[in-house]
């Protein structure tokens, strides 16, 4: 089952608000690392967080070129799409 | 008392012992006893010396897989090639700035090999053009020759390894430890008025192996003792913290190691759901140092995980340093977190010398203070370090008539001691530590960035990393706003670590001294005094 575009996109700026331990009003442009402040170790948090609530598994050498809130809803996106129906 | 041993003795002594190491990564699980990791082992040292290497040759080692790892280290350790640690890139996204930094180390350690993985043995390979001793880059998969039996034997006070800290790219740093060293500490560590560390104990490790608290303090103890270990790698900690204890849990393990920051990451992520499958009562030694210790981080974690069996007691805190193998100091056995009130602050006992071993505290012109008075952390015994790799002044400045100076600050009291701080200005983030003038160093080509003027510190923030902090001076009209994502992104690419701050300050700022060293106490003091004012203002 597909899931529109809008609750991707919600879900992803819930974990990331979750994990953030400072307030982020983040956008679809906005940065991981320069604009939202996240550090290596909290960039794999949000991967596990993605993971468990979308039930998906995000492969880690993805990650370096995932850079925008955008590229990492697309990215979540693609993996359910991919994800054999049951 | 135990007789010392160098590394192959270790392996050998261990894998007769039976026994061996589980390498885990969620799913999966592989076993390789120690009889499998020791010819492995004598396959890459013959495959060394076919490659042209000889002994006492330097070989860095940049290997993420920890089977890999070690079978190259003890290979290179049979063959009587150094085997030098040199930390893998964090990402491929910088590459460049990555073989930069790593061909300083190369350059300094006059390495003569090496030996990586296949993805980075290409961007290595470039490296030969500016490193003039590096011949030989080798790729591990390549490896694997018929064992030869003529390959010579090390001597206690022959190089056993190399280790090149993670954030001393720009005046590399190589600790430069004897078999005799490692053996030595190894051993009271282990020992009967350490750990106790006996065949039947099992050791669980997600640290890097290219540090010293997971190859030393873990895999080489776990050897020594010949008992089992189970390793994960690192980031599949950092990604899911429940899989440390999920493995503690499944192979009963009974010594575990972590710096403050891994228990930090159990305290704050570990579910609830997470713990009803959890069980840690065989856990009798958890062990935790390598950066300042949190005293409410440790008995946060003693509270969460009390109902599946974790015992408060079983907490251990230790201080210890590269330059001194790994362990220094230990508390007791059994104890738990013993706290004391130093300079405001709530510190954790960090225990009592290791038997052999001497402890003290002194002043600027290093005479010993009295208990309980602050001073520098002084340090001596068979485990100080041989000296930095070819770097003879440095190794002069900090052994002094056979004392090591540790730039941390501490105090004795009733025995214990506590480490309060650090002398040297190095930033903590992450369980690691960087070095001020790599960051400075990485940023010197960012656009808009005055070479030359740029000085970065950590604030020291009470239960978590340093707050990190960038000081520059802009050229034209550039404005903070414009480089501070550059910034971010360049120092995260690099280190992994987020600068909290980018100041831009004024021209003329950021002084040097008369050598043309940046005046970065001077700059950090002003900085926190402007805030300080304006925090005054607005209260």
């Amino acid at each position: 089952m597909s899931q529109p575009a809008s609750t991707v996109e919600e879900g992803v700026i819930d974990v990331l608000k979750a994990v953030s331990r400072r307030p982020i009003a983040p956008t679809m442009s906005s940065e991981l690392v320069s604009d939202l402040g996240f550090d290596s170790l909290q960039v794999l948090e949000v991967i596990a967080e993605l993971e468990d609530k979308f039930d998906i598994s995000i492969p880690l050498n993805d990650v370096p070129a995932t850079r925008t809130v955008g590229q990492v809803v697309a990215q979540v996106a693609t993996l359910l799409e991919a994800r054999p129906v049951r | 008392m135990d007789r010392l041993r160098t590394l192959p003795a270790i392996l050998a002594d261990a894998a007769a012992a039976g026994s061996g190491i589980t390498f885990v990564d969620r799913g999966d699980e592989r076993h390789r006893t120690y009889a499998e990791m020791l010819s492995a082992a004598q396959r890459v040292a013959a495959a060394l010396r076919a490659a042209g290497l000889r002994r006492g040759d330097l070989a860095a080692l940049v290997l993420s897989d920890a089977e890999e790892f070690l079978t190259t280290l003890f290979g290179a350790s049979i063959a009587g090639i150094v085997p030098a640690l040199v930390y893998p890139p964090l990402t491929t996204v910088d590459l460049p700035q990555y073989l930069d930094a790593t061909g300083r180390v190369l350059r300094s350690a006059a390495a003569r090999a090496v030996i990586t993985d296949a993805t980075l043995a290409p961007g290595f390979a470039t490296l030969r053009a500016t490193c003039p001793t590096l011949d030989i880059v080798l790729s591990r998969g390549d490896l694997d020759a018929e064992p030869a039996h003529d390959l010579g034997s090390a001597s206690l006070d022959d190089i056993a390894l190399v280790q090149f800290t993670s954030g001393s790219t720009s005046a590399p740093k190589g600790v430069t430890l004897t078999h005799r060293n490692v053996s030595a500490n190894i051993a009271a560590v282990n020992g009967p008025h350490g750990l106790r560390t006996a065949h039947d104990d099992v050791a669980v490790s997600w640290l890097p192996l290219y540090h010293d608290m997971g190859l030393v303090g873990m895999c080489l103890g776990a050897l020594h003792a010949g008992c089992p270990i189970v390793l994960m790698p690192p980031q599949t900690f950092v990604k899911r913290p429940a899989e440390w204890l999920r493995a503690i849990t499944k192979y009963r393990g009974t010594i575990s190691f972590s710096p403050t920051f891994g228990y930090e990451l159990c305290v704050r992520r570990v579910k609830d759901r997470d713990l009803e499958s959890l069980d840690l009562s065989s856990w009798r030694v958890a062990g935790c140092g390598a950066e300042p210790i949190h005293a409410p981080t440790l008995f946060g974690f003693a509270d969460k995980f009390a109902s599946v069996g974790f015992r408060a007691g079983s907490l251990l805190a230790s201080y210890g340093l590269a330059e001194h193998v790994v362990a220094a100091t230990m508390a007791p056995l059994g104890r738990g977190p013993r706290l004391e009130t130093v300079a405001d602050e709530d510190l954790v006992g960090c225990g009592r010398a290791l038997p052999g071993h001497e402890v003290r505290i002194v002043d600027e012109a290093g005479e010993p203070v009295a208990d309980g008075e602050v001073g520098e952390i002084v340090l001596a015994g068979p485990s100080v370090m041989l000296g930095y790799y070819r770097q003879d002044v440095l190794t002069a400045e900090t052994i002094r008539d056979g004392w090591l100076h540790t730039g941390d600050l501490g105090c004795l009291s009733d025995g214990d001691l506590y480490v309060c701080g650090r002398a040297k200005d190095v930033i903590i983030a992450n369980g690691r530590k960087f070095h001020p003038q790599d960051v400075e160093w990485a940023l010197e080509d960012v656009e808009g960035v005055r070479r030359g003027h740029v000085v970065a510190f950590g604030v020291p923030e009470a239960g978590r990393a340093d707050r990190i902090v960038v000081l520059i001076e802009a050229k034209g009209s550039a404005s903070a706003d414009r480089l501070t994502p550059a910034i971010r992104g360049r120092i995260s690419d690099l280190f992994g670590i987020f600068v909290d701050e980018v100041v831009l300050a004024p021209a003329g700022t950021i002084t040097r001294t008369t050598s043309g060293k940046v005046q970065r106490a001077r700059a950090k003091a002003r900085f926190l005094e402007t805030e300080n004012c304006e925090l005054g203002t607005q209260n």
